[in-house]
C-alpha cells in the first residue's frame, strides 16, 4: 500500500466538511476545490484586486507578478518548453474554439481534411464543424472497436488521407477510457498532421509532459483539476501559436492600432484579449502547486482501488449494464440499469444524496454509436473514499429495487 | 391509433390521477413512496405510438425526451393533452401537470399557476430544477398552447 492518506487529502476540501452527507461522484463535470485554492482566490480579491499588465501602481505590479507566476506553474506542470506557450482561456471549450478558428486559412485551406474521433466531447466536434463547413474542409472520424477503444488500424488508414489536423481526447469524458495518446501523436506526426489533444479529463489523471508527448496543442479546463471555474489552458508550440488568428480581439493583445491597421502583441498576450480571469488563474496556479505535493502514482493507485471496488460491487447488482472498461480507465464509469432511462436512475441516486450525471454527456455521436439514450456517469476523484463507493452501490441497489419492482 | 382514440384513452387516466393519486403523492412519507407512485402514474397513461413522436411534439430542453400533443376543441373551448416521456419519473410528474390542466378553457389555462399548484403538492423542488428534467420546458409548452388573448 502507498502512503496516501485519503482522509488527510479529503480534509483539505471545505465542501466535505460542510456537506458531509453527500457522495460526490460528478467529478468529470467539475471537481471540488481545496482550501489552498479558495484561499488564494479570496486573498487576491481581498488584498490585491488590481488589473494586470497595465497599472501604474505597485498593486497592479504585484497582481501581474502573481498572474505570470501562475503561467510558470502551468508551464512547469505540463513541462512546456517556453512559458509563452501557455495561453490562459476560460476553459477547454474556449481553447478548442480558438484553435479551430485560428487554424482556418492560416493552416487549413478549402479541400483539406481533418480527423476527429467517435468519442469526442461536443467541444471537440462543433467548433471544427462550424468552421470546416464554412471553409469547405472535410471531417473524418476515427471509429471505435468492439471494446469501445479507438480502432487504431482504422486510424492508420484515415491518416493515409493526409488530414492536416488530428484532434482527439486524452481520456473519454463518458467512458473514462485512456487513449493511447503518445502512440496516436506519433502516428499523426508520421503522417504530417498537426495534433490537438483535448485534455479536459486527462490532465487530472496523469500530468501530461508536453515535450515527451510532442503534441502541437493540448488544452484543459482549470475547474476539472481542482481549480476555479472560468479558467483554462491552451498549450501550443510556439510556431503554431504564431499562426493562430486570434478569436478574440481587443485590450492587451494589441500592439498598435489605427483605423487602417492593427498589429498584435507578442505571445502569449496576442491570444489573451481583454482582462483575464486574474483571480481564477491565480487559483489555478495554487491548485497545480497544491496537487504537486502529492505523488501522482499514489493518487492513481487510490483511484484504481476505488474503481476495482466499484466494478466488483456493480457485478453483484442485477441488471446493471456497464459501458466502461475497468482497464485503462481514468476513474469514470458509465452505466445503465437494464432498460431504464438513466435520468430515472440518477434521480433516485440524487434522492439518496449521491451526485452523478446522467444523459449523453455532450457526446451525442458516441451515444448514437452505442445505441443508448444515455448513461449514468460515476466519476471518481482522489478525494473519494471506499465509503463513497459503498454508498453509491447501496443507492444503486435501492434504485434498481424501486425501478424493477 | 388516431389522436381521438388516444385522447379518449388518456382522459380517464388523467381523471383518475386527479381524483385518486394526487392525495397519495401529497401524503407520501418518504421519497421511495413518492417515486413509486410517480412511476405508477406514468404507467397509467397510454403510451404514444412511436409514429406519433414527431419533432414538432418534442419538448426541448430535456435530458430525456418527452412529447406533448395538444388538441383544442374550439366548439367547447377546451384544451386536451397527450404526453409521453422516455423517463418514468419525469413522465409521472408531467402526468400530474397534465391532469391539472386537461379540459381547461383558454381563459383558465391562461391564468393557471403551475408553480403554486406544485407547491401545494410538495412537488415544487422538481419544477425549479435545472433544464435537466424538462418540466419547466413542458410547463412553458402547455402555456404556449393557449391562444393569444
Amino acid at each position: 500500500m502507498s502512503g496516501f492518506d485519503v482522509q488527510q487529502f479529503r480534509s483539505q476540501f471545505t465542501f466535505f466538511q460542510l456537506q458531509p452527507d453527500w457522495v460526490y461522484l460528478d467529478n468529470a463535470a467539475t471537481m471540488h476545490k481545496p482550501k489552498a485554492v479558495t484561499d488564494a482566490v479570496q486573498r487576491f480579491y481581498q488584498q490585491q484586486n488590481s488589473n494586470v499588465h497595465r497599472g501604474a501602481h505597485q498593486l497592479s505590479q504585484r497582481a501581474t507578478t502573481e498572474f505570470e507566476q501562475a503561467r510558470d506553474i502551468v508551464a512547469s506542470f505540463i513541462n512546456a518548453k517556453h512559458r509563452h506557450e501557455i495561453i490562459f482561456t476560460s476553459g477547454a471549450t474556449a481553447a478548442l474554439n480558438q484553435i479551430a478558428f485560428g487554424l482556418m486559412h492560416t493552416v487549413l485551406q478549402p479541400g483539406d481534411r481533418i480527423l476527429l474521433t467517435q468519442l469526442e466531447h461536443h467541444a471537440n466536434i462543433v467548433p471544427w464543424q462550424l468552421h470546416c463547413q464554412r471553409h469547405g474542409i472535410h471531417i473524418d472520424v476515427v471509429p471505435l472497436n468492439s471494446s469501445l477503444q479507438l480502432d487504431l488500424a482504422a486510424y492508420q488508414q484515415l491518416l493515409l488521407q493526409k488530414p492536416k489536423v488530428v484532434s482527439f481526447s486524452h481520456v473519454s469524458n463518458v467512458l473514462g477510457h485512456i487513449q493511447p495518446v503518445q502512440q496516436m501523436v506519433a502516428m499523426a506526426k508520421a503522417a504530417g498532421a498537426i495534433t490537438v489533444i483535448d485534455g479536459a479529463q486527462g490532465v487530472v489523471y496523469q500530468q501530461p509532459d508536453m515535450q515527451q508527448l510532442d503534441c502541437d496543442f493540448y488544452v484543459f479546463s482549470g475547474h476539472k483539476i481542482y481549480g476555479p471555474t472560468g479558467t483554462g489552458v491552451l498549450y501550443g508550440k510556439t510556431a503554431l501559436l504564431e499562426q493562430l488568428t486570434p478569436l478574440l480581439a481587443g485590450g492587451e493583445m494589441i500592439e498598435q492600432v489605427s483605423f487602417v491597421n492593427t498589429t498584435f502583441n507578442k505571445l502569449p498576450f496576442r491570444l489573451e484579449a481583454g482582462t483575464p480571469n486574474i483571480a481564477g488563474v491565480i487559483g489555478l496556479g495554487a491548485a497545480l502547486q497544491w496537487i504537486q505535493q502529492y505523488n501522482n502514482n499514489d493518487l492513481i493507485q487510490h483511484k484504481s482501488l476505488l474503481l476495482k471496488a466499484f466494478f466488483s460491487g456493480l457485478a453483484q447488482i442485477k441488471g446493471v449494464d456497464i459501458l466502461s472498461m475497468p482497464v485503462h480507465n481514468a476513474g469514470i464509469v458509465a452505466l445503465n440499469v437494464d432498460s431504464e432511462h438513466p435520468s430515472d436512475v440518477a434521480a433516485m441516486l440524487d434522492q439518496q444524496q449521491v451526485a452523478v450525471r446522467s444523459g449523453q454527456h455532450c457526446a451525442m455521436p458516441l451515444f448514437s454509436y452505442l445505441a443508448r439514450p444515455g448513461a449514468v456517469r460515476c466519476a471518481f476523484a482522489a478525494y473519494n473514499t471506499l465509503d463513497d463507493v459503498n454508498r453509491c452501490l447501496l443507492a444503486l441497489e435501492q434504485a434498481v429495487e424501486i425501478l424493477t419492482a | 391509433m388516431t389522436l381521438e382514440q388516444l385522447l379518449a384513452d388518456t382522459k380517464p387516466a388523467l381523471q383518475e390521477i386527479q381524483t385518486r393519486d394526487l392525495a397519495d403523492i401529497q401524503q407520501a412519507s418518504d421519497w421511495q413512496a413518492k417515486y413509486r407512485i410517480l412511476m405508477q402514474l406514468g404507467k397509467k397513461l397510454p403510451p404514444m405510438p412511436e409514429k406519433m413522436k414527431q419533432q414538432e411534439w418534442l419538448v426541448k430542453g430535456c435530458e430525456s425526451r418527452a412529447w406533448l400533443m395538444h388538441y383544442h376543441d374550439k366548439s367547447t373551448d377546451k384544451h386536451y393533452f397527450i404526453l409521453d416521456s422516455e423517463a418514468r419519473i419525469v413522465k409521472g410528474l408531467m402526468a400530474i401537470m397534465l391532469c391539472l390542466v386537461n379540459g381547461m378553457s383558454s381563459a383558465e389555462l391562461a391564468k393557471f399557476d403551475l408553480c403554486h399548484k406544485f407547491d401545494q403538492l410538495n412537488l415544487k423542488p422538481y419544477l425549479s430544477q435545472s433544464r435537466g428534467n424538462g418540466l419547466t420546458a413542458m410547463a412553458e409548452k402547455i402555456k404556449a398552447c393557449c391562444p393569444a388573448a
